[in-house]
Protein backbone atom coordinates (compact mmCIF):
# COMPACT_ATOMS: atom_id res chain seq x y z
CA UNK A 1 0.00 0.00 0.00
CA UNK A 2 3.03 2.44 0.77
CA UNK A 3 4.13 2.09 -2.95
CA UNK A 4 0.72 1.53 -4.73
CA UNK A 5 -1.06 3.93 -2.07
CA UNK A 6 0.62 7.36 -4.35
CA UNK A 7 0.06 5.88 -7.60
CA UNK A 8 -3.53 4.87 -7.28
CA UNK A 9 -4.30 8.69 -5.81
CA UNK A 10 -1.73 10.05 -8.75
CA UNK A 11 -3.64 8.28 -11.58
CA UNK A 12 -7.43 9.23 -9.93
CA UNK A 13 -6.22 12.86 -9.53
CA UNK A 14 -4.61 13.18 -13.39
CA UNK A 15 -7.53 11.00 -15.07
CA UNK A 16 -9.69 13.67 -13.44
CA UNK A 17 -7.95 16.95 -14.68
CA UNK A 18 -7.49 15.34 -17.86
CA UNK A 19 -11.28 13.29 -18.61
CA UNK A 20 -12.67 16.65 -17.01
CA UNK A 21 -11.36 19.08 -20.09
CA UNK A 22 -13.34 16.71 -22.32
CA UNK A 23 -16.91 17.66 -20.58
CA UNK A 24 -17.55 20.86 -20.01
CA UNK A 25 -20.03 22.01 -17.40
CA UNK A 26 -20.56 17.99 -15.63
CA UNK A 27 -20.05 16.56 -12.25
CA UNK A 28 -15.83 16.14 -13.77
CA UNK A 29 -15.86 19.74 -13.71
CA UNK A 30 -16.50 19.87 -9.87
CA UNK A 31 -14.35 17.12 -9.23
CA UNK A 32 -11.46 18.76 -11.08
CA UNK A 33 -11.93 21.59 -9.24
CA UNK A 34 -12.05 19.92 -5.90
CA UNK A 35 -8.58 18.03 -7.12
CA UNK A 36 -7.23 21.18 -8.05
CA UNK A 37 -8.06 22.81 -4.54
CA UNK A 38 -6.18 19.76 -2.94
CA UNK A 39 -3.37 20.08 -5.02
CA UNK A 40 -3.30 23.43 -3.68
CA UNK A 41 -3.40 22.46 0.25
CA UNK A 42 -0.89 20.09 -0.97
CA UNK A 43 1.70 22.88 -2.34
CA UNK A 44 0.93 24.72 1.23
CA UNK A 45 2.08 21.85 3.19
CA UNK A 46 4.90 20.74 0.76
CA UNK A 47 6.43 24.68 1.97
CA UNK A 48 6.52 23.31 5.48
CA UNK A 49 7.88 20.36 4.46
CA UNK A 50 10.96 21.87 2.27
CA UNK A 51 11.27 24.72 4.62
CA UNK A 52 11.64 21.85 7.41
CA UNK A 53 14.35 20.12 5.19
CA UNK A 54 16.22 23.01 4.51
CA UNK A 55 16.56 23.74 8.27
CA UNK A 56 17.68 20.37 9.25
CA UNK A 57 20.02 19.99 6.42
CA UNK A 58 22.01 23.21 7.90
CA UNK A 59 21.82 22.38 11.22
CA UNK A 60 23.37 19.08 10.86
CA UNK A 61 25.78 20.89 8.71
CA UNK A 62 26.19 23.24 11.97
CA UNK A 63 26.41 20.27 14.46
CA UNK A 64 28.90 18.17 12.26
CA UNK A 65 31.41 21.25 12.18
CA UNK A 66 31.51 21.53 8.46
CA UNK A 67 34.36 23.31 6.93
CA UNK A 68 31.12 26.31 5.39
CA UNK A 69 28.99 26.25 8.12
CA UNK A 70 29.47 30.02 8.46
CA UNK A 71 27.01 30.18 5.42
CA UNK A 72 24.64 27.46 7.14
CA UNK A 73 24.19 30.15 10.21
CA UNK A 74 23.62 32.88 8.21
CA UNK A 75 21.17 31.05 6.12
CA UNK A 76 19.47 29.89 9.71
CA UNK A 77 19.74 33.60 11.12
CA UNK A 78 17.97 35.15 8.05
CA UNK A 79 15.38 32.25 8.09
CA UNK A 80 14.32 32.11 11.63
CA UNK A 81 15.06 36.27 11.69
CA UNK A 82 11.87 36.95 9.24
CA UNK A 83 9.88 34.34 10.78
CA UNK A 84 10.32 35.68 13.97
CA UNK A 85 9.64 39.14 13.13
CA UNK A 86 7.22 37.94 10.79
CA UNK A 87 4.90 35.75 12.85
CA UNK A 88 3.81 38.41 15.42
CA UNK A 89 2.91 40.76 13.01
CA UNK A 90 -0.10 38.77 11.44
CA UNK A 91 0.67 39.52 7.63
CA UNK A 92 3.92 39.63 5.00
CA UNK A 93 1.78 43.13 4.21
CA UNK A 94 2.82 44.61 7.91
CA UNK A 95 4.46 48.18 7.41
CA UNK A 96 7.12 46.95 9.66
CA UNK A 97 7.49 43.94 7.98
CA UNK A 98 7.46 45.34 4.88
CA UNK A 99 10.37 47.96 5.84
CA UNK A 100 12.63 45.02 7.04
CA UNK A 101 11.97 43.36 3.34
CA UNK A 102 12.40 46.53 1.73
CA UNK A 103 15.63 47.54 3.06
CA UNK A 104 16.98 44.00 3.18
CA UNK A 105 15.50 41.23 1.10
CA UNK A 106 15.25 43.67 -1.98
CA UNK A 107 18.63 45.56 -2.02
CA UNK A 108 20.45 41.93 -1.32
CA UNK A 109 18.66 40.12 -4.23
CA UNK A 110 19.15 42.70 -6.62
CA UNK A 111 23.13 43.19 -5.84
CA UNK A 112 23.52 39.24 -6.28
CA UNK A 113 21.55 39.50 -9.76
CA UNK A 114 23.29 42.39 -10.56
CA UNK A 115 26.32 40.76 -10.03
CA UNK A 116 26.13 38.43 -13.18
CA UNK A 117 26.77 41.20 -15.09
CA UNK A 118 30.56 40.30 -14.19
CA UNK A 119 30.51 36.97 -14.83
CA UNK A 120 28.63 37.32 -18.07
CA UNK A 121 31.29 40.21 -19.36
CA UNK A 122 34.02 37.67 -18.42
CA UNK A 123 32.22 34.81 -19.98
CA UNK A 124 31.93 36.61 -23.20
CA UNK A 125 34.53 38.16 -23.70
CA UNK A 126 36.75 34.46 -23.28
CA UNK A 127 33.70 32.70 -25.01
CA UNK A 128 33.03 34.86 -27.89
CA UNK A 129 35.99 34.01 -30.20
CA UNK A 130 36.29 33.09 -34.11
CA UNK A 131 37.22 29.55 -33.54
CA UNK A 132 34.67 28.46 -36.02
CA UNK A 133 31.61 29.38 -38.55
CA UNK A 134 29.34 28.35 -36.09
CA UNK A 135 30.80 30.42 -33.50
CA UNK A 136 31.42 33.55 -35.77
CA UNK A 137 27.54 33.52 -36.13
CA UNK A 138 26.78 33.42 -32.58
CA UNK A 139 29.24 36.57 -32.16
CA UNK A 140 27.50 38.14 -34.67
CA UNK A 141 24.18 37.35 -33.52
CA UNK A 142 25.23 38.47 -29.27
CA UNK A 143 27.04 41.58 -30.68
CA UNK A 144 23.79 42.99 -32.81
CA UNK A 145 21.49 42.05 -29.86
CA UNK A 146 23.40 43.72 -27.18
CA UNK A 147 23.43 47.22 -29.39
CA UNK A 148 20.11 46.22 -30.64
CA UNK A 149 18.54 46.40 -26.83
CA UNK A 150 20.28 49.67 -25.98
CA UNK A 151 19.68 52.94 -27.33
CA UNK A 152 23.51 53.41 -28.57
CA UNK A 153 22.81 50.75 -30.90
CA UNK A 154 20.33 53.09 -32.44
CA UNK A 155 22.97 56.25 -32.26
CA UNK A 156 25.18 54.18 -34.62
CA UNK A 157 22.73 53.04 -37.20
CA UNK A 158 19.00 52.69 -37.26
CA UNK A 159 19.46 49.17 -38.91
CA UNK A 160 21.05 47.64 -35.77
CA UNK A 161 17.61 47.84 -34.08
CA UNK A 162 15.75 46.26 -36.67
CA UNK A 163 18.26 43.77 -37.37
CA UNK A 164 18.05 42.38 -33.47
CA UNK A 165 14.23 42.73 -33.87
CA UNK A 166 15.18 40.42 -36.70
CA UNK A 167 16.95 38.09 -34.99
CA UNK A 168 14.67 37.72 -32.15
CA UNK A 169 11.76 37.35 -34.40
CA UNK A 170 12.65 34.79 -36.41
CA UNK A 171 15.62 32.36 -36.09
CA UNK A 172 15.29 32.90 -32.54
CA UNK A 173 11.28 32.21 -32.68
CA UNK A 174 11.85 29.20 -35.28
CA UNK A 175 14.35 27.74 -32.45
CA UNK A 176 11.98 28.32 -29.60
CA UNK A 177 9.27 26.72 -31.09
CA UNK A 178 11.01 23.63 -32.19
CA UNK A 179 12.31 23.24 -28.34
CA UNK A 180 8.98 23.90 -26.71
CA UNK A 181 7.48 21.49 -28.97
CA UNK A 182 10.04 19.33 -27.92
CA UNK A 183 9.96 19.89 -24.29
CA UNK A 184 6.02 19.68 -24.67
CA UNK A 185 6.18 15.84 -26.22
CA UNK A 186 8.89 15.08 -23.38
CA UNK A 187 6.11 16.33 -20.52
CA UNK A 188 3.28 14.37 -22.21
CA UNK A 189 5.79 10.89 -22.33
CA UNK A 190 6.86 11.89 -18.74
CA UNK A 191 3.26 12.71 -17.81
CA UNK A 192 1.74 9.11 -19.31
CA UNK A 193 4.80 7.46 -17.42
CA UNK A 194 3.91 9.15 -14.01
CA UNK A 195 0.09 8.16 -14.24
CA UNK A 196 0.59 4.53 -15.04
CA UNK A 197 3.06 4.45 -12.05
CA UNK A 198 5.95 3.38 -14.50
CA UNK A 199 8.09 6.41 -13.56
CA UNK A 200 8.25 6.74 -9.62
CA UNK A 201 10.99 9.04 -8.57
CA UNK A 202 8.64 11.60 -7.41
CA UNK A 203 8.01 9.01 -4.73
CA UNK A 204 11.00 9.42 -2.78
CA UNK A 205 12.91 5.91 -4.44
CA UNK A 206 9.56 4.14 -3.15
CA UNK A 207 9.28 1.05 -4.89
CA UNK B 1 54.52 38.81 -23.25
CA UNK B 2 53.19 40.96 -26.33
CA UNK B 3 50.49 43.06 -26.39
CA UNK B 4 47.89 41.00 -28.29
CA UNK B 5 48.89 37.79 -26.15
CA UNK B 6 47.70 40.46 -23.43
CA UNK B 7 44.50 41.52 -25.31
CA UNK B 8 43.65 37.89 -25.87
CA UNK B 9 44.43 36.74 -22.26
CA UNK B 10 43.47 40.00 -19.81
CA UNK B 11 42.67 39.56 -16.72
CA UNK B 12 39.19 39.58 -15.36
CA UNK B 13 40.30 41.45 -12.67
CA UNK B 14 40.46 44.23 -15.48
CA UNK B 15 37.56 43.77 -17.12
CA UNK B 16 35.16 44.11 -13.61
CA UNK B 17 36.87 47.27 -12.47
CA UNK B 18 36.38 48.60 -15.64
CA UNK B 19 32.83 47.52 -15.79
CA UNK B 20 32.05 49.05 -12.41
CA UNK B 21 33.99 52.48 -13.75
CA UNK B 22 31.49 52.77 -16.44
CA UNK B 23 28.65 51.75 -14.42
CA UNK B 24 28.90 54.16 -11.69
CA UNK B 25 29.91 56.55 -14.46
CA UNK B 26 26.89 56.43 -15.67
CA UNK B 27 24.67 55.90 -13.17
CA UNK B 28 26.55 59.22 -11.59
CA UNK B 29 26.69 61.64 -14.70
CA UNK B 30 24.03 60.14 -16.73
CA UNK B 31 24.49 61.36 -20.53
CA UNK B 32 20.22 61.23 -21.33
CA UNK B 33 20.95 59.04 -24.22
CA UNK B 34 17.58 58.81 -26.75
CA UNK B 35 15.22 56.53 -25.64
CA UNK B 36 12.99 54.63 -28.64
CA UNK B 37 10.03 52.95 -28.01
CA UNK B 38 9.48 49.23 -29.07
CA UNK B 39 6.30 47.91 -30.80
CA UNK B 40 6.01 45.72 -28.22
CA UNK B 41 5.99 48.00 -25.30
CA UNK B 42 3.59 50.52 -27.04
CA UNK B 43 1.34 47.69 -27.41
CA UNK B 44 1.62 46.96 -23.66
CA UNK B 45 0.76 50.81 -22.88
CA UNK B 46 -2.28 50.47 -25.37
CA UNK B 47 -4.00 47.30 -24.33
CA UNK B 48 -4.06 49.05 -20.87
CA UNK B 49 -4.88 53.25 -22.70
CA UNK B 50 -8.10 51.10 -24.28
CA UNK B 51 -10.03 49.21 -21.05
CA UNK B 52 -12.77 51.06 -20.28
CA UNK B 53 -12.85 53.22 -16.99
CA UNK B 54 -13.71 50.74 -13.77
CA UNK B 55 -11.85 47.66 -15.53
CA UNK B 56 -10.34 44.80 -13.31
CA UNK B 57 -7.02 43.94 -14.52
CA UNK B 58 -5.09 40.93 -12.68
CA UNK B 59 -1.25 41.34 -12.03
CA UNK B 60 0.77 38.26 -11.94
CA UNK B 61 4.07 38.78 -10.29
CA UNK B 62 5.94 36.33 -11.29
CA UNK B 63 9.51 37.16 -9.77
CA UNK B 64 11.26 37.25 -6.69
CA UNK B 65 13.03 40.25 -5.30
CA UNK B 66 16.44 39.88 -7.31
CA UNK B 67 14.43 40.75 -10.84
CA UNK B 68 13.18 44.07 -9.30
CA UNK B 69 15.22 46.62 -11.19
CA UNK B 70 13.91 45.15 -14.36
CA UNK B 71 10.70 44.14 -13.19
CA UNK B 72 9.45 46.58 -10.37
CA UNK B 73 9.54 49.99 -12.40
CA UNK B 74 6.96 47.92 -15.20
CA UNK B 75 4.62 47.63 -12.48
CA UNK B 76 4.64 50.84 -10.98
CA UNK B 77 4.29 52.36 -14.36
CA UNK B 78 1.54 49.72 -15.43
CA UNK B 79 -0.23 51.06 -12.07
CA UNK B 80 0.35 54.91 -12.46
CA UNK B 81 -1.10 54.43 -16.01
CA UNK B 82 -4.32 51.91 -14.88
CA UNK B 83 -5.22 54.30 -11.82
CA UNK B 84 -5.02 57.69 -14.08
CA UNK B 85 -7.44 56.04 -15.94
CA UNK B 86 -9.34 54.60 -12.85
CA UNK B 87 -8.67 51.20 -14.14
CA UNK B 88 -8.74 48.93 -10.66
CA UNK B 89 -6.05 46.02 -10.03
CA UNK B 90 -6.09 43.30 -8.04
CA UNK B 91 -2.08 41.49 -7.98
CA UNK B 92 -0.98 37.96 -6.87
CA UNK B 93 1.19 35.67 -7.87
CA UNK B 94 2.55 31.87 -7.46
CA UNK B 95 6.24 33.23 -6.72
CA UNK B 96 6.90 33.52 -3.16
CA UNK B 97 7.66 36.85 -2.84
CA UNK B 98 4.77 38.39 -4.98
CA UNK B 99 2.75 39.59 -1.91
CA UNK B 100 5.74 41.99 -0.66
CA UNK B 101 6.68 43.41 -4.19
CA UNK B 102 3.04 43.90 -4.95
CA UNK B 103 3.35 46.02 -1.51
CA UNK B 104 6.44 47.93 -2.74
CA UNK B 105 4.96 49.22 -5.63
CA UNK B 106 1.55 50.06 -4.16
CA UNK B 107 3.66 52.50 -1.47
CA UNK B 108 5.09 54.05 -4.27
CA UNK B 109 2.16 54.74 -6.52
CA UNK B 110 -0.48 55.50 -3.63
CA UNK B 111 0.73 58.33 -2.51
CA UNK B 112 0.50 60.45 -6.04
CA UNK B 113 -3.45 58.78 -6.02
CA UNK B 114 -4.90 59.89 -2.59
CA UNK B 115 -8.03 59.54 -4.10
CA UNK B 116 -7.33 55.92 -5.05
CA UNK B 117 -8.03 53.41 -1.81
CA UNK B 118 -7.17 49.96 -1.02
CA UNK B 119 -9.66 47.81 -1.53
CA UNK B 120 -11.74 49.86 -3.88
CA UNK B 121 -9.29 50.28 -6.78
CA UNK B 122 -6.22 48.04 -5.58
CA UNK B 123 -6.01 44.50 -3.84
CA UNK B 124 -3.04 42.78 -2.97
CA UNK B 125 -3.99 39.39 -2.68
CA UNK B 126 -0.33 38.18 -2.80
CA UNK B 127 1.20 34.70 -3.26
CA UNK B 128 -0.34 31.80 -2.83
CA UNK B 129 1.53 28.11 -2.86
CA UNK B 130 0.60 25.19 -5.31
CA UNK B 131 1.87 26.77 -8.69
CA UNK B 132 0.52 26.57 -11.94
CA UNK B 133 -2.28 24.83 -10.22
CA UNK B 134 -3.12 28.21 -8.71
CA UNK B 135 -4.63 29.49 -11.66
CA UNK B 136 -7.23 27.10 -12.78
CA UNK B 137 -8.54 27.55 -8.82
CA UNK B 138 -8.60 30.70 -9.36
CA UNK B 139 -10.38 30.25 -12.34
CA UNK B 140 -13.02 27.93 -10.78
CA UNK B 141 -13.36 30.38 -7.68
CA UNK B 142 -11.28 32.91 -6.80
CA UNK B 143 -12.11 33.50 -3.10
CA UNK B 144 -11.88 29.85 -2.29
CA UNK B 145 -8.63 29.53 -3.99
CA UNK B 146 -7.01 32.42 -2.47
CA UNK B 147 -8.53 30.86 1.28
CA UNK B 148 -10.63 33.92 1.67
CA UNK B 149 -7.94 36.45 3.00
CA UNK B 150 -6.02 39.37 1.03
CA UNK B 151 -2.19 39.47 2.14
CA UNK B 152 -3.10 41.95 4.70
CA UNK B 153 -5.51 39.29 6.19
CA UNK B 154 -8.54 40.79 5.27
CA UNK B 155 -11.36 38.54 4.82
CA UNK B 156 -11.97 39.17 1.11
CA UNK B 157 -16.03 39.63 1.76
CA UNK B 158 -14.78 42.92 3.46
CA UNK B 159 -13.06 44.46 -0.18
CA UNK B 160 -15.79 45.65 -2.16
CA UNK B 161 -13.18 45.10 -5.27
CA UNK B 162 -13.39 41.82 -4.70
CA UNK B 163 -17.06 41.44 -4.69
CA UNK B 164 -17.12 41.72 -8.68
CA UNK B 165 -14.07 39.46 -8.85
CA UNK B 166 -15.13 35.69 -8.06
CA UNK B 167 -12.79 34.25 -11.07
CA UNK B 168 -9.84 35.10 -12.86
CA UNK B 169 -12.15 35.63 -15.93
CA UNK B 170 -13.80 38.46 -14.58
CA UNK B 171 -10.48 40.17 -15.57
CA UNK B 172 -10.62 42.83 -18.33
CA UNK B 173 -6.76 41.75 -19.13
CA UNK B 174 -4.04 40.41 -17.46
CA UNK B 175 -0.32 41.26 -16.91
CA UNK B 176 2.02 38.96 -16.19
CA UNK B 177 5.76 39.71 -14.94
CA UNK B 178 8.03 37.21 -15.35
CA UNK B 179 11.54 35.81 -14.47
CA UNK B 180 10.98 32.31 -15.09
CA UNK B 181 8.64 29.20 -14.21
CA UNK B 182 5.23 29.36 -13.59
CA UNK B 183 5.23 32.43 -15.77
CA UNK B 184 3.93 33.83 -18.94
CA UNK B 185 3.36 30.19 -20.23
CA UNK B 186 0.88 28.76 -17.92
CA UNK B 187 -1.11 32.03 -17.63
CA UNK B 188 -1.83 31.40 -21.72
CA UNK B 189 -2.21 27.76 -21.38
CA UNK B 190 -4.40 27.41 -18.25
CA UNK B 191 -6.31 30.71 -18.63
CA UNK B 192 -6.05 33.48 -21.15
CA UNK B 193 -6.96 31.18 -24.46
CA UNK B 194 -9.11 29.00 -22.91
CA UNK B 195 -10.87 32.14 -21.87
CA UNK B 196 -10.39 34.60 -24.50
CA UNK B 197 -8.25 37.05 -21.60
CA UNK B 198 -6.07 39.89 -23.55
CA UNK B 199 -2.45 39.17 -22.05
CA UNK B 200 0.50 41.32 -21.92
CA UNK B 201 4.04 40.02 -19.83
CA UNK B 202 7.21 42.30 -18.82
CA UNK B 203 9.83 39.96 -18.76
CA UNK B 204 13.45 40.10 -17.65
CA UNK B 205 16.28 40.30 -20.97
CA UNK B 206 17.07 36.61 -20.23
CA UNK B 207 13.34 35.36 -20.22
CA UNK B 208 12.76 37.12 -23.71
CA UNK B 209 13.52 35.08 -26.42
CA UNK B 210 11.54 32.35 -24.65
CA UNK B 211 8.84 34.60 -24.67
CA UNK B 212 9.24 36.08 -28.16
CA UNK B 213 7.17 32.74 -29.82
CA UNK B 214 4.05 33.68 -27.97
CA UNK B 215 4.06 37.37 -29.12
CA UNK B 216 4.32 36.30 -32.44
CA UNK B 217 1.84 33.90 -32.43
CA UNK B 218 -0.51 36.54 -31.56
CA UNK B 219 -1.01 34.88 -27.86
CA UNK B 220 0.64 37.58 -25.96
CA UNK B 221 -1.02 40.98 -26.98
CA UNK B 222 2.45 42.99 -25.98
CA UNK B 223 5.67 42.38 -24.27
CA UNK B 224 7.87 45.07 -22.26
CA UNK B 225 11.48 43.74 -22.41
CA UNK B 226 13.71 44.18 -19.45
CA UNK B 227 14.88 47.25 -18.12
CA UNK B 228 15.01 48.91 -22.11
CA UNK B 229 11.18 48.25 -22.06
CA UNK B 230 10.56 49.42 -18.71
CA UNK B 231 12.49 52.16 -19.82
CA UNK B 232 10.36 52.66 -22.54
CA UNK B 233 7.40 52.85 -20.28
CA UNK B 234 8.43 55.48 -18.21
CA UNK B 235 8.93 57.91 -21.09
CA UNK B 236 5.37 56.68 -22.06
CA UNK B 237 3.17 57.66 -19.15
CA UNK B 238 5.68 60.91 -18.49
CA UNK B 239 7.31 59.82 -15.74
CA UNK B 240 10.92 58.58 -15.96
CA UNK B 241 12.49 56.57 -12.72
CA UNK B 242 14.74 54.57 -12.30
CA UNK B 243 14.82 52.45 -15.26
CA UNK B 244 15.16 55.39 -17.98
CA UNK B 245 18.36 56.37 -15.21
CA UNK B 246 19.87 52.37 -15.59
CA UNK B 247 19.34 52.56 -19.45
CA UNK B 248 22.59 54.82 -19.68
CA UNK B 249 24.46 52.53 -17.77
CA UNK B 250 23.34 49.57 -19.43
CA UNK B 251 24.14 51.08 -22.90
CA UNK B 252 27.82 51.66 -21.36
CA UNK B 253 28.00 48.34 -20.18
CA UNK B 254 27.08 46.66 -23.47
CA UNK B 255 29.71 48.85 -25.51
CA UNK B 256 31.70 47.78 -22.95
CA UNK B 257 31.75 44.36 -23.09
CA UNK B 258 31.70 44.49 -27.15
CA UNK B 259 34.91 46.38 -26.73
CA UNK B 260 36.60 43.54 -24.72
CA UNK B 261 34.70 40.84 -27.28
CA UNK B 262 36.45 42.51 -30.16
CA UNK B 263 39.88 42.86 -28.61
CA UNK B 264 40.11 39.59 -27.45
CA UNK B 265 39.40 38.34 -31.23
CA UNK B 266 41.95 40.95 -32.58
CA UNK B 267 44.29 39.33 -30.49
CA UNK B 268 43.34 36.03 -31.32
CA UNK B 269 43.76 36.67 -35.13
CA UNK B 270 46.70 38.56 -34.65
CA UNK B 271 48.07 35.60 -32.59
CA UNK B 272 47.14 32.90 -36.16
CA UNK B 273 44.89 31.04 -33.38
CA UNK B 274 41.78 31.47 -35.38
CA UNK B 275 43.51 28.84 -38.28
CA UNK B 276 43.54 26.20 -35.93
CA UNK B 277 40.73 24.07 -35.38
CA UNK B 278 38.34 24.24 -32.36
Amino acid sequence: MRRNGPIIVGLISGLVVIVANFFVGTVMQTLRNEVTQWQLIAGAFAVLVGSINLCRIHMTKISRKKEDRFFSWVLLVGFFGFLLFGLPKGSSSHPQFQWVFKTSLEPMSATMFALLVFYIASAAYRAFRVKTPEATVLLLAAVILMLGKVSVGRMISEWIPQASSWLLDYPNTAGMRGITIGAALGAVATAFRVLIGIERGHLGGIG
Amino acid sequence: MSFWEKMERLDRRVIYVLLIAAVAFALIKPVGLAITISKETQATYDLFDGLPPGSIVWIGCEYGASNITELQPILTCVLRQGLAKDLRFITGGMWAQAGNLAESAWEDVSADFPDKQYGIDFVNVGYRPGGERLLPALVADAHEALMGRDNRGTSLDDLPLMQEFKSLTDAAAILVLVSGTPGEKEYIRLVTDQHGIPIVAGAVSVSVPEAMPLLNSGQLKGLVMGMAGAAEYEVLIGKPGSAVAGMDAQSFAHVLIILFIVLGNLGHIALGKHKKKA
